[in-house]
C-alpha cells in the first residue's frame, strides 16, 4: 500500500484516494494534501538549506521551483537529511531554464562539498607556536612533512566559483554581483575546528598544497616557479590552522 | 580494618551517584529539545533545565559542530533521544545500517529514553522526511511488532512510541488508534511516549474528542509526555490542525495536559521546538510552566521500569 502512498505524495495520482477515510474525494484530497504538502515543502527547505549561495544566485522563487522539480524524481536515500543533494549540481547542469548560468551546477556541487567537510570527521591542527617549535628545533626545515587532513581537497575551477561564495557569506550580498564569474580560480577546501574553511588560492601555492599531501618534503613541495612565496603560503596555512602535524 | 576504596572504585561510585542524579533530574524537572543556535549559550549559562532531547539523525556524522557541542553538553545535563528516520511503521525490512548507527549514538550518549515514532518515513530507498500513517489493522501490527523488538534488541534497552499527528485514517483500519497503541505495548513490552499536542491535533482532524481520548489511553505505558505548538489550516473544505512544531504550546494543549497528568501522575515532559526558533529563554520558560503543573501531581513509581 505504501507504494500507491508514496506516488499519491509525489503525483497527481488519485488511487490511493480510496484508502482515506471521508466523505467526498475533495475531503479526502485536502486532508492527502497535508502529507503532500509536508513532504514536498520540507525537502524543498532542506535543499535550500544545504545550497544557499545557489538560492541566492537564482532567486527563491525560481530555486523553489527547480528544487520541487528536481526532488519529485530525487529523494533523499537516508534519513541523514544533510546527506541530500549529491546530485543536485547533475540536475541543474541539465536543468534548461538555468543554461544561462554555466556555473550555476559547479556552485551547487561546491557547496555540498563545502557541507559534507563540515560533517567529516575532526583533525586537531597546530597553533601558531607549535608550528614555530617544530620549525626550530630542526637544523634544516627543508627537509620538513607538512601535514594537512587527508581529507583536503583541491579544485580548479573555469568560473570565479570560490569567490562568489565567499562574497555571499561576507558582509551582505551586494557583492555578489562584483564577482567577475569568468576568471578561472584554484580552490582550497579544507577542515580546521568543525567547520570546512574555503581559499581562493594562486596556482602555485595549490600545486604545493598537492605536493605537501602527497608527503613531500618541504623543500621537494615548492614549485618550480617565481610566482611562489613560500614564506607567505606559510604564513596563510599558519594563520588558517590546518596543519595537522610537522615532522 | 577500615575498608579503603580503591580510586577507582572511587570514580565508579561517583558516576553511579551522578547518573542517578540525573535520573532524578530528568523525572523532576522539564526539559527541551536542544537546537544548534543554544549550543553556546547552554555551555555559557548553564540553565537550569531537566533535560535536552535531540533528533538522533542530526548527531550521526563524523564531525562537525553538533558532533562537538553534544558530548559538552551532555557531561551537565540528562538527554533524551528521539529518533525520527527508522520508519518503524514501513512495509520494508528495518535499514539495518541505520539503525547500527542510531545505536552506536545511544551508547555513547546513554539516555534517560531513546523514542520513535508510530509513523513510517522511507519506502523503497526513498526518505519522504515526514512521519506518515499507518493502518491499524493486523498485518500492520504485527510488522510494528517485528520492528519494535529488532531495535529494542539492538539497543538492548526498552524504547518508547509515539503516538501521531494525523490527517487521515484509513478505510481498511480495524481498530482505533489506542487498541493498536495498547496492543503494541502489550506484545512488545515497549512504553509510550504520550504527544498530547498529536492528540489535540488528530482529535480535531477526526472529530473526536481529545479528553475522552486520555480517558482511554493505556497510561501506566507511558514513560514520557511531548507538549508542542501546532498551526490551523481553515480551509473551507474540511479546517484541519496541523502539528507544526513552530509556535509556543497552546492553551488547549496545557489544558488537555494537566487534565492528562492527573489520569497519568507526574510524568518527564519535553517542550518540543523544531522551527521558528524563540531565544533559549522562552522554552525555559515554557518547560517551567509544565514543572508548576507538575508540582501538585504525585508521582506513579510503575512508569520507572519504561525508562532504562
Amino acid at each position: 500500500m505504501n507504494t500507491s502512498f508514496k506516488t499519491a505524495l509525489l503525483t497527481e495520482d488519485t488511487r490511493f484516494y480510496n484508502e482515506i477515510k471521508a466523505p467526498n474525494m475533495q475531503q479526502q484530497e485536502v486532508r492527502l494534501n497535508v502529507y503532500r504538502n509536508n513532504v514536498v515543502v520540507s525537502l524543498i527547505d532542506a535543499l535550500c538549506d544545504i545550497f544557499p549561495v545557489t538560492e541566492t544566485l537564482v532567486g527563491d522563487v525560481f530555486f523553489r521551483a527547480m528544487a520541487r522539480i528536481y526532488l519529485l524524481e530525487n529523494q533523499p536515500s537516508s534519513p541523514i537529511i544533510s546527506e541530500y543533494g549529491v546530485n543536485f549540481s547533475d540536475f541543474i547542469r541539465t536543468f534548461e531554464p538555468a543554461e544561462n548560468l554555466p556555473f550555476l551546477a559547479d556552485v551547487a556541487a561546491l557547496e555540498h562539498e563545502m557541507l559534507t567537510l563540515t560533517h567529516s570527521e575532526e583533525y586537531k591542527t597546530l597553533d601558531h607556536d607549535a608550528v614555530s617549535t617544530a620549525f626550530s628545533s630542526v637544523e634544516d626545515p627543508s627537509v620538513l612533512l607538512l601535514n594537512v587532513p587527508p581529507t583536503t581537497k583541491i579544485l580548479a575551477s573555469p568560473f570565479a566559483i570560490g569567490s562568489l561564495y565567499q562574497a555571499h557569506f561576507s558582509d551582505g550580498h551586494q557583492c555578489l554581483n562584483k564577482v567577475d564569474i569568468n576568471k578561472s580560480e584554484y580552490l582550497l577546501l579544507i577542515k580546521s575546528h568543525l567547520y570546512a574553511q574555503l581559499h581562493v588560492i594562486q596556482k602555485e601555492e595549490a600545486i604545493f598544497i598537492k605536493n605537501l599531501m602527497q608527503q613531500r618534503s618541504l623543500e621537494d613541495a615548492v614549485p618550480d616557479s617565481d610566482l611562489f612565496d613560500l614564506g607567505k603560503t606559510l604564513a596563510k596555512l599558519i594563520e588558517w590552522k590546518v596543519l595537522t602535524q610537522i615532522k | 580494618m577500615s575498608p579503603v576504596l580503591s580510586e577507582q572504585a572511587l570514580t565508579q561510585a561517583e558516576d553511579a551517584s551522578f547518573s542517578s542524579r540525573f535520573a532524578e533530574r530528568f523525572f523532576s524537572r522539564s526539559g527541551i529539545s536542544l537546537k544548534p543556535a543554544y549550543y553556546k549559550l547552554i555551555l555559557a549559562e548553564l540553565p537550569d533545565v531537566g533535560f535536552f532531547e535531540i533528533h538522533a539523525e542530526n548527531y550521526l556524522s563524523k564531525g562537525g559542530p553538533a558532533r562537538h557541542y553534544l558530548p559538552l553538553i551532555r557531561q551537565h545535563y540528562p538527554m533524551t533521544i528521539h529518533g525520527v528516520g527508522l520508519s518503524i511503521g514501513g512495509e520494508h525490512p528495518i535499514d539495518t545500517q541505520h539503525l547500527d548507527r542510531v545505536a552506536r549514538l545511544v551508547d555513547e550518549v546513554e539516555p534517560e529514553v531513546f523514542s520513535e515514532h508510530l509513523a513510517w518515513s522511507s519506502h523503497d530507498n526513498a526518505f519522504l522526511n515526514d512521519l506518515l500513517p499507518v493502518a491499524y489493522d493486523e498485518a500492520t501490527l504485527r510488522r510494528v511488532c517485528e520492528h519494535i523488538d529488532q531495535i529494542q534488541a539492538r539497543l538492548k534497552r526498552h524504547v518508547l512510541i509515539e503516538n501521531p499527528s494525523t490527517y487521515f485514517e484509513f478505510n481498511r483500519s480495524e481498530m482505533s488508534e489506542i487498541a493498536f497503541l495498547t496492543e503494541m505495548s502489550k506484545r512488545t513490552g515497549c512504553g509510550l511516549l504520550l504527544d498530547i499536542n498529536n492528540v489535540e491535533v488528530s482529535c480535531f482532524n477526526h472529530g473526536q474528542n481529545p479528553y475522552h481520548y486520555m480517558d482511554a489511553f493505556p497510561v501506566r505505558a507511558v514513560g514520557q509526555m511531548h507538549l508542542a505548538g501546532h498551526t490551523t489550516d481553515s480551509n473551507l473544505v474540511v479546517p484541519l490542525k496541523i502539528d507544526s512544531h513552530d509556535e509556543p504550546v497552546s492553551q488547549d494543549v496545557w489544558s488537555l495536559y494537566q487534565y492528562t497528568l492527573a489520569l497519568t501522575g507526574d510524568c518527564p515532559t519535553l517542550i518540543e521546538r523544531d522551527g521558528n526558533l524563540p531565544p533559549m529563554s522562552i522554552l525555559l520558560e515554557e518547560a517551567n510552566m509544565a514543572n508548576r503543573i507538575r508540582e501538585s501531581i504525585p508521582p506513579l513509581e510503575i512508569r520507572r521500569e519504561h525508562v532504562i
